[in-house]
């Protein structure tokens, strides 16, 4: 129900960029591939700068969303390290198995050493060692703390013990023949039980196993933590910004520019909170540094921790920022969605 | 330029806003839009930023028929519109400068031109001391300035203003006035909705009455 009244003053041709207070030539009427790029850094940079300031708006829900990112990442990082140590202390000992024979308590030392010289011509032994129990009790009093202990004793309590060092060549490198070995060395008459070093650090590899294992499903639900705090955390940002998101969009932001801060932001969570996490392994790691080292040497060990690979720090980073990133996208994803469908 | 065939506009509560408008713009322009307030005024210019979509009818700009425009093309298309809001939507978070030079960084513009632009522009309007200042801190008629500017920064081939005078004083109104029809004298197309009467009969533009629908 419009009616026209005046007549309108004669339109001047449309000349869409230039304004009134600037009388240049048109500039933005033809987009050249450049000058489109150009357009895109500039807004790349400006979600930038503006997600970065925007993190220290409330610092501190932002620190204790990133105390919160850095300690789901750092007990994985933690477990991780703790295995790969143990894993280097099982390295050394395949190469050298030893079998340790444990005599009988009636076998005597010359009894010992006899056996000891019938076992070294057998074609899969390289060398017999024999360790009387007097050595063997003078080996252990070294050891601080157990020579009070042994003082209360009325007799020595340790068998006469022959250390066997197998002929790999001759006997094969497999754990199979190794336990064959081991066996048939049981059945001679003075021997009361027979341990190969090696069986622990089999023991111990199993338990590696299972427990890289758990290390996998732990970092899994740990990073899946990472995933959904940083994307409540976008949101909740999404929710305080609602009323910018929608001005923004009355004047013809795109859903790519509207998007692109918040994943700035879900990017910032996963680098700042991956590289606090590193940190706290670190400052962990120094923590146990000088305890296990003296273990070590009480073991008469030159075991000494190792701390996180680079390669492994690039990893831990490139999956918190990766996380971060996933989350947000996935926070705005929704929210765009909503909005677009209430349009 | 605008056209408007048997557009009708009927929002979800029931309530009638338009009914059978037809309408012709040419480019370059310059319109005034009156009637009494619940005529449809703010309803006409929604449909054209396409802030609304029309029930029946259609509406096309610059021969693109608005209820074939892909989703995708909204945003370019509203970057081309200038739309001065009668509440103008300020962000209450950023100051002045921010605020009139969102569109240019929306637009992906370089710093220095942005600057230069966005400083331009508080100047037409006056507000050019105020740029530091944030939103709360300015009276009704600085914050609906900074809204014209806002508009107007991205130099627009169609300036929408709804009530843009409401909050200001006489003299700073004919001011504004001044400022849109010299941006109308440089192309653009001007639609301004108003109740000032007085205002508008000085303007000497062509005017569109709209009149209440009888419900």
């Amino acid at each position: 129900m419009a009616k026209r009244q005046n007549k309108s003053t004669p339109a001047t041709p449309p000349a869409s960029t230039t304004t009134p207070e600037t009388k240049k030539p048109r500039r933005q009427t033809r987009p050249s591939g450049s000058r489109f790029f150009s357009a895109w850094q500039n807004q790349q940079l400006h979600a930038l700068q503006f997600s970065l300031h925007r993190l220290w708006f409330n610092p501190v829900s932002t620190w204790i969303t990133l105390a919160t990112i850095a300690i789901a990442l750092s007990l994985p990082t933690c477990m991780h390290l703790f295995l790969k140590n143990l894993e280097t202390l099982t390295d050394d000992k395949r190469e050298i198995p030893t079998i340790t024979l444990f005599l009988k308590k009636s076998v005597n030392e010359q009894q010992a050493k006899d056996r000891a010289e019938l076992l070294s011509e057998l074609p899969e032994i390289q060398q017999v060692k024999v360790i009387t129990r007097d050595e063997a009790l003078a080996d252990f009093r070294q050891i601080t703390g157990f020579a009070e202990t042994l003082e209360t004793l009325d007799e020595n309590p340790l068998p006469h013990v022959l250390v066997v060092t197998p002929k790999l060549d001759t006997l094969g490198d497999s754990d199979e023949a190794l336990d064959r070995f081991s066996r048939k060395l049981k059945a001679y008459p003075e021997v009361d039980n027979v341990q190969i070093d090696i069986e622990w650090v089999q023991r111990l590899r199993t338990m590696l196993n299972i427990a890289e294992r758990i290390v996998l499903v732990v970092s899994v639900l740990l990073g899946l933590t990472v995933l959904l705090v940083i994307g409540n955390t976008i949101r909740l940002d999404i929710e305080n910004r609602k009323e910018e998101i929608k001005v923004t969009r009355l004047i013809g932001a795109t859903n790519a520019y509207i998007r692109r801060p918040f994943l700035y932001g879900g990017v910032w969570f996963g680098l700042f909170g991956g590289v606090l996490s590193l940190a706290i392994v670190q400052l962990a790691f120094m923590f146990l540094i000088a305890p296990v080292e003296k273990l070590a040497t009480q073991y008469g060990s030159t075991f000494s921790l190792s701390g996180l690979a680079p390669s492994m720090t690039i990893n831990i980073l490139v999956a918190s920022v990766f996380l971060g990133l996933i989350g947000a996208w996935i926070a705005v994803g929704k929210h765009l969605r909503k909005a677009e469908t209430s349009e | 330029m605008i056209e408007f065939t048997k557009v009708g506009k009927r929002y979800p509560t029931g309530q009638l806003a338009l009914y059978n408008v037809n309408l012709q713009l040419d480019a370059g322009e310059m319109i005034f839009i009156t009637g009494h307030s619940g005529a449809g005024k703010s309803t006409l210019l929604k449909l054209i930023a396409m802030l609304e979509r029309p029930t029946t009818g259609e509406i096309i700009v610059s021969n693109t028929p608005l209820s074939k425009m892909r989703p995708s093309h909204i945003p370019a298309y509203r970057r081309r519109i200038g739309f001065i809001f009668q509440d103008p939507h300020l962000l209450q978070d950023r100051n002045v400068f921010d605020n009139v030079a969102l569109p240019l960084v929306i637009s992906g513009m370089s710093q220095t031109e942005i600057r230069r632009r966005t400083h331009a522009a508080l100047d037409k309007v006056g507000l050019l001391d105020k740029e530091r200042s944030y939103p709360l801190m300015l009276s009704a008629g600085e914050k609906q300035r900074v809204g014209i500017a806002r508009a107007m920064v991205n130099r627009p081939t169609i300036i929408l203003a709804d009530e843009p005078t409401g909050n200001l004083d006489p003299e700073l109104a004919q001011d504004i006035m001044y400022t849109f029809s010299q941006f109308n004298e440089l192309g653009a197309t001007v639609l301004i909705a108003s109740h000032d009467h007085q205002l508008v009969e000085r303007m000497k533009k062509r005017t569109i009455v709209l009149q209440k629908v009888a419900q």
